[in-house]
């Protein structure tokens, strides 16, 4: 068996390709990736990069833990960052080689799950809010008490999506208290109100930019990209910012311990940090992403976006769900199995 | 009034099962089909007949380059699942019963019986350890994984046919001096040919649908078509996916039907 495989390695390694001059290993989310940046960046430093999709989080963490995954980056979400540093997955970046690491906007600059941003670069970020159409509803959206304290309009018309970490702790910071909580108190408070809530709903479900669009619900718990989609198609909708605390998110690109492309990947990393290139990644995938004075290179239609551009008076209630203990991920998972019954 | 044999057809309410059924299995996939002709950006909001999305998808080369990638995949992997099942088949049927039939059987069709994760798991892990090892990052393991899960696809259809086939034929081979290569070559070979065609088939279309594995395995650039459309999911699905999915349904069905005809006629 071990002679069959080596000979068939040794047949086939004729081919390899891991480390060849100016080629470099991206692996990112599925559609996620604009072709437009990649081709300016080979027109720029003549490295070619090919992309690789995954769909999960746990997936790609477990293909490159096995080992020998080929891959240069990885572009995780924020609470699996920490995670992938515990694991010495990924490695700290030598400042000295990102030129262009000042354009990081001041409020990314130091974020809970990566501070100083040692081992990240934001790639894109965004929310998870209320979308509500404004002709059915037309009283205060910047709560989640639209969806916690349904008003009369709304009963049996809206909808949430089944995203236990976005909806546990909206209802957390709705009673008062702070995501990953173990005071029992406040996680019995924000219990009851989900389940005093849960009969006005409609559903718990995906796929909001389309019902939004048509009009199947008049509200849902949404994340922004998507709320702005439903808005182009449906002008009566409008994204709200719960002002009691909502979720944020962000993926940002990291270095793999054992990439093979490492200066490579240094350049990719800088290159994604000009404020017109970053531009170009939110143009393709529709999200914000991180750089200032990109809004500048922004598509018209995303520049004016209330989904997009966080409107001042809201971006003070935004925070990242920090990585839970597992009691607080215990308390959450028995929450959402008794909403869900 | 004649007593008549036993038939499902005459079931109380076996028209109705029958119509439900078909509806719950071919109403989705209809509506799949035709909202790949929508002209706005929506999978579920009809704006129009068009036919941009298959343009578009037509001309999106990532498209191209992982339909390209499956076809290729597919086609190493069945020929060398069918030619291993084909051995196989002959090695478990053209013999007197052993001992241990049974678990070579078992062996054999492993892969139907334990769960695809626990398959795509075993293979990371093990690839892995050989990408470490030798650097090589091509297209082998895929092929290679794609292969092991086709076979018993592949050797159901030629054992059923062995065990069809008339022994008398070989037999009057070898009475007139045949030698086994000459019996194999010229008288079970052809009258195998039509199960290992719809084996090869089978295992084609089999390896070209495979996501689970393959996003296990793949490494850098080495998306195929199902794992490309599985990484659309995150943001937001356009009719291109359906255009897509309507291309691979129409080859799914082209390859089938074929597989149809095959074993129909010499049965």
């Amino acid at each position: 068996m071990k002679k069959i495989l080596t000979a068939t390695a040794l047949l086939l390694s004729g081919t390899a390709l891991a480390h060849a001059e100016g080629v470099l290993q991206l692996y990112n989310w599925g559609n996620y990736t604009s072709p437009a940046l990649l081709e300016k960046f080979k027109a720029e430093t003549g490295i070619t990069v090919t992309v690789t999709d995954y769909d999960s989080n746990d997936a790609a963490l477990a293909k490159v833990e096995a080992g020998g995954s080929g891959f240069d980056l990885v572009v995780p979400s924020a609470n699996y960052v920490p995670i992938w540093v515990e694991k010495g997955l990924i490695v700290p970046l030598d400042a000295s080689k990102l030129a262009n690491k000042g354009n990081i906007a001041p409020e990314w600059q130091d974020v809970p799950w990566d501070k100083g941003r040692a081992y990240t670069i934001p790639w894109q970020w965004g929310s998870t809010g209320v979308a509500v159409n404004t002709k059915v509803y037309g009283g205060d959206i910047n709560t989640s008490a639209v969806f916690l304290d349904v008003p009369p309009e709304l009963v049996g018309k809206i909808n949430v999506v089944p995203e236990m970490n976005d909806v546990v702790n909206l209802a957390i910071w709705y009673v008062g208290g702070e995501p990953c909580t173990e005071d029992t108190e406040v996680l019995k408070k924000a219990r009851d109100v989900l389940l005093a809530a849960k009969p006005n709903w409609l559903s718990m479900d995906y796929g909001a930019t389309e019902k939004l669009s048509n009009n199947d619900w008049a509200a849902s718990v949404n994340w922004n990209g998507s709320t702005m989609r439903a808005r182009t198609a449906n002008p009566d909708v409008k994204y709200g910012y719960p002002k009691e605390g909502y979720p944020l998110f962000m993926d940002s690109v990291a270095l793999l311990a054992d990439a093979q492309n490492v200066e490579e990947a240094y350049k990719f990393l800088d290159f994604i940090m000009v404020p017109e290139n970053a531009a170009m990644i939110s143009d393709f995938a529709r999200y914000a992403n991180g750089i200032a004075g990109s809004d500048a290179f922004m598509p018209e239609d995303m520049k004016t976006a209330p989904e997009v551009m966080t409107p001042e008076e809201f971006k003070a209630s935004g925070h990242f769900l920090p990585t839970c203990s597992p009691k607080a991920q215990e308390y959450m998972t028995a929450i959402w199995t008794e909403l869900q019954k | 009034m004649a007593r008549q044999s036993f038939s499902a057809v005459r079931l109380p309410g076996f028209t109705t099962t029958a119509v439900l059924v078909f509806l719950a299995l071919y109403v989705p996939i209809f509506t799949l089909v035709a909202y790949s002709f929508n002209a706005s950006q929506s999978v579920a909001v009809w704006g129009g007949f068009s036919l941009d999305w298959y343009a578009k998808a037509w001309a999106n080369t990532q498209v191209k380059e992982a339909t390209l990638r499956s076809l290729l995949i597919a086609v190493s992997a069945s020929a060398i699942a069918t030619a291993a099942a084909t051995m196989a088949a002959l090695g478990t049927t053209r013999r007197k019963a052993f001992r241990g039939q049974t678990f070579i059987y078992v062996m054999i069709n492993q892969p139907l019986m334990v769960p695809e994760i626990v398959t795509a798991v075993a293979l990371l892990i093990f690839f892995a350890a050989i990408k470490v090892a030798t650097g090589y990052q091509g297209l082998g393991y895929l092929i290679l994984a794609h292969s092991a899960f086709c076979i018993p696809f592949a050797y159901l259809p030629i054992r059923a046919r062995l065990e069809g086939m008339d022994l008398s034929l070989e037999t009057a081979a070898a009475d007139l001096y045949a030698t086994p290569w000459q019996t194999f070559r010229r008288v079970t070979l052809p009258l195998l040919g039509p199960g290992i065609i719809a084996g090869a088939m089978l295992a084609f279309v089999i390896s070209l649908d495979d996501v689970v594995i393959t996003e296990f395995v793949k490494s850098g650039g080495q998306d195929t078509l199902p794992t490309y459309m599985l990484g659309q999911m995150r943001r937001q699905l356009t009719p291109e996916i359906n255009a897509i999915s309507t291309m691979l349904l129409m080859l799914t069905v082209a390859i089938l039907t074929a597989f149809f005809l095959l074993t129909r006629k010499n049965d």
